[in-house]
């Protein structure tokens, strides 16, 4: 199999197997301080619940276990409380309790369209934010709170965050492979848009973990995983699905990929991205890119040019092996002294 | 070709002096380098590479102190660091021409200068000791000793002389109690709690290098990251529960991956805050730390190092006899990893037992077992061989049982054998036991492991296929042989011959098996010969289906 050390040592040097515990803490932390101080703010606004009505469960790669070492910790936690959200229409406000509650010096808390987010600095640095998404339970159902504080497009969106993680968690444990192929991808993602601020721009982890998921292809030799050609196959598979419309001149005027949630609200997770042409176009072109890149090292023979053209993917953290020839030399020359 | 011609077959090089034909100082990458050729005299030489002037570079493999050897009038003044391009005897220099070996270093120093982070990294790690102890002002060495690696553990500190000893609670050195006339060779101080952290993900450690020291911040970042876990979430809860009874700590951190295996130790000082665990003393009291020259010297370490089998560090290993076999069986079982030795022979030490005696003439008229287990003591002090100046009895043996992990049995007496082995088969004896004898003429040896659970048993071989006793089916000697292999000096008294040729084979023959029966790749029962040609599985029928001690 090619290139089977360097991609165990990349995926060693890239994996998050575990919270920290100084991430932990911080959860914890934040957890305590919204149980005890949320129904207090609420029952303010009358709206009553108590402290073990509050259900917090973890969202994101920390719950499918594939995060990948990042310049930010990014961790989701979902917020569910019982609400009426008839009577409760505006969820900006049920969000901007939800940042009061939390709201202390040591961390930077604001509102964002699907979100609140508690970030925490050290050393003037971002490290670490947590986001929050708000869920309102009502009529044995859940309502995710959309909408920043000051936009007056907002609403409650039906939607199934234990749904999307059993769905995700039955698709991901026990295949090793696939947790890997979607490390991968979401390096690749990181490197590519590593300059890019504008959220809205870049391919959000849930859409290419989805189609991970939908487009994995498995490949192994007699003896391991192989993890190079399973990648550039399921990387092409993801490529087929974008829609293309081209000028005259062969240049690309649109591209579209549909990926839709599996479960409520059923919706694209890349409609952000949507709102502009541009950012479809460059993902596809940066996807196109990189299966090309993958193609060629799937081809060539030489471990190292291989290694080359995956490097132009994953970025340097991936180790590009010696020249076959420089190796060879020095394994011709390797001292078989047996020490003292 | 000259060293100038190869360099310029280089784009990334520029020449900037030539202080000789041959030694010359150039540019690559920014960075200033004085190159001098291998020695035309010598071949087994390499070229010579230096850094020029530059304090700054981060880079592995990069001397820390300037090369004083460089002072000669014929190259310009200034600071000199040397690369060092090539591991220890790792490549043969020889078969190499003069050319080649000016490239190879130059494509090793491009190689070293185009490193991302995640190779520098590594390679740093393996380094970690050299700038680690470079980086301590103790001018007394910390000498470390562990019994294990994975857990979170309290130590003990115990000043010598010349050193310091750090031991892990619980791990007795037999030489902590010596003394120098009414002086105590090592002396236990309380001022400091002592723990060991074990770092289970070495990501982003690195050492500390030139302007790039240790301060609290790098001790935080260990037990308390923001997003590798650095330590188990095991260590970590006994880091937080722990209330250290001391205002300033010494920190024993292990660090171990697949290219390296560190351990380093640093003193904190820290803020009187007496109820802090040791989570918030290092989070919040530290205010200097002082990081301590270490050394790992214990018994685990040494036998990982040189790629003993560890299986046997723990277990208790019963050899009876030590005698001429014994004493080789039991001098490499202590260097093959076992550490706790019992042995158990009456007889004394003689000049006619020397040449055959893996010691020598050490101790002449004292009792063999005694002898050894002074002298393996001598070796490390965990190594605890006790000496029982007697021979087993069936009392003994059933009891020994009870608490050995394996018995070897290196007697060449079938009676004792065959006693022997009817008292362990009567109690269903649960640990391996392996019986090894030499044939007279030093020729043909034996090794027998029995596993009493199962079928087989030394009597095997001395029953045939009816059950009757008959002599050893597993001999290879012809009587012939055995007659002018036997020595005999009056009244009886006989001694086999043979030479160390065979006490080494077999012994070797028989580390293989302990391993084997160590790593349960051997469960049952198996007869093995020993002879110059080959160790193999025996043709002798074995187990013996008629035998009487074993058999249905």
């Amino acid at each position: 199999m090619k290139l089977k050390k360097e991609f165990s040592d990349f995926y060693k040097a890239i994996r998050i197997s575990s919270e920290t515990n100084a991430l932990r803490e911080k959860r914890r932390v934040l957890q305590e301080d919204i149980e005890s101080k949320l129904p207090d703010i609420l029952k303010k606004h009358d709206i009553s619940i108590t402290k073990s009505d509050i259900k917090m469960i973890d969202q994101g790669s920390y719950k499918y276990n594939t995060t990948i070492i990042d310049d930010v910790v990014d961790r989701d936690v979902a917020v569910i409380i019982p609400l009426d959200i008839t009577k409760n229409d505006d969820p900006r406000k049920i969000k901007g309790y939800l940042r009061d509650s939390i709201n202390i010096a040591s961390r930077t808390v604001y509102i964002k369209e699907p979100c609140v987010r508690a970030s925490y600095y050290e050393n003037e640095r971002e490290w670490l934010h947590i986001d929050l998404p708000l869920y309102a339970r009502y009529d044995e159902k859940l309502y995710l709170a959309r909408g920043k504080e000051t936009s007056s497009n907002f609403s409650w969106e039906n939607a199934d965050p234990v749904g999307l993680n059993d769905y995700l968690c039955e698709k991901i444990n026990g295949n090793a492979q696939l947790r890997r192929i979607i490390c991968y991808i979401k390096k690749w993602r990181n490197e590519k848009y590593s300059s890019t601020e504008n959220d809205h721009e870049i391919p959000p982890s849930i859409g290419l973990t989805l189609l991970a998921c939908d487009c994995f292809s498995a490949l192994s030799t007699d003896d391991s995983d192989d993890d190079l050609r399973s990648l550039q196959k399921t990387m092409k598979s993801i490529l087929n699905k974008f829609s293309i419309k081209k000028d005259q001149n062969g240049e690309i005027i649109s591209a579209s990929l549909n990926c839709y949630l599996p479960v409520s609200p059923y919706t694209d997770v890349f409609i952000k991205m949507k709102e502009s042409k541009t950012h479809m176009i460059t993902f596809y072109k940066r996807f196109s890119k990189a299966v090309a890149n993958l193609t060629s090292a799937v081809q060539l023979e030489s471990e190292h040019d291989a290694g080359e053209y995956v490097q132009k993917v994953l970025g340097p953290v991936f180790i590009v092996p010696a020249k076959e020839a420089v190796a060879a030399a020095a394994q011709n020359r390797r001292e078989h002294s047996f020490g003292d | 070709m000259t060293v100038r011609e190869v360099l310029e077959t280089y784009n990334e090089i520029s020449i900037d002096k030539e202080i000789t034909e041959e030694i010359i100082i150039f540019t690559l990458y920014r960075r200033q380098f004085l190159i001098f050729p291998p020695s035309k005299d010598n071949p087994a030489s390499t070229a010579l590479l230096f850094l020029c002037n530059d304090d700054g570079a981060d880079f592995p493999h990069i001397m820390l102190n300037n090369e004083t050897l460089l002072d000669s009038p014929l190259i310009p003044k200034g600071k000199y660091r040397w690369v060092c391009l090539y591991e220890q005897e790792s490549l043969v220099n020889s078969i190499v021409s003069y050319e080649d070996k000016i490239s190879d270093s130059i494509e090793r120093l491009i190689e070293l200068l185009s490193m991302n982070e995640i190779e520098k990294e590594r390679e740093f790690q393996k380094e970690f000791m050299l700038y680690w102890n470079a980086n301590s002002v103790e001018k007394k060495p910390y000498s470390v000793y562990l019994t294990q690696e994975d857990e979170f553990a309290e130590m003990d500190v115990y000043f010598g002389e010349s050193n310091v000893r750090i031991i892990e609670k619980g791990l007795y050195l037999s030489d902590i109690n010596d003394r120098d006339n009414d002086k105590r060779k090592w002396v236990r101080h309380v001022e400091n709690d002592v723990f060991f952290i074990p770092i289970s993900d070495n990501r982003g450690i690195y050492p500390p290098r030139g302007g790039n020291n240790w301060a609290s911040q790098e001790i935080k970042n260990i037990v308390f990251s923001q997003q590798v876990e650095h330590i188990s979430d095991s260590v970590f809860k006994q880091i937080n529960c722990t209330i250290p009874k001391t205002q300033n700590i010494i920190l024993v951190f292990g660090m171990k991956s697949e290219w390296s295996n560190v351990t380093f130790a640093v003193k904190i000082k820290c803020k009187n805050n007496v109820r802090h665990s040791l989570l918030k003393k290092i989070l919040y009291d530290i205010v200097a730390i002082n990081p301590l020259t270490t050394e790992r010297k214990d018994y685990l370490y040494f036998n990982e190092q040189l790629g003993n089998d560890i299986g046997l560090l723990k277990k208790k290993v019963l050899v009876v006899g030590a005698g001429s076999l014994g004493s080789y069986v039991a001098f490499e079982l202590v260097k093959n990893g076992a550490a706790h030795l019992k042995l158990y022979d009456r007889e004394m030490l003689e000049d006619d037992n020397i040449l055959r005696w893996a010691y020598g003439g050490v101790g002449v008229g004292s009792n063999k077992a005694k002898i050894i287990s002074t002298l393996l003591g001598l070796l490390h002090p965990e190594i605890e061989v006790i000496a029982e100046p007697k021979n087993i009895d069936e009392r003994s043996l059933i009891e020994e049982t009870s608490c050995s992990d394996l018995i070897i049995f290196t007697i060449g007496n079938s009676d004792e054998q065959l006693k022997f082995n009817r008292i362990l088969k009567a109690s269903q004896c649960a640990i391996p036991v392996i019986y090894t004898w030499l044939e007279a003429g030093g020729k043909y040896s034996h090794i027998l492991y029995v596993n009493y659970q199962k079928k087989g048993c030394f009597e095997c071989l001395y029953t045939n296929e009816n059950g009757d006793l008959i002599n050893n089916r597993a001999r290879m000697n012809s009587d012939d042989i055995m007659d002018t292999a036997i020595i005999r000096n009056g009244c009886g008294g006989t001694r086999a011959a043979y030479g160390t040729t065979s006490l080494l084979r077999t012994t070797a023959a028989l580390l293989d098996i302990i391993q084997k029966v160590q790593m349960n790749e051997l469960t049952e029962s198996v007869l093995v010969d020993v002879s110059p040609e080959s160790v193999c599985i025996s043709c002798t029928t074995f187990p013996m289906e008629a035998c009487k001690c074993c058999g249905n």
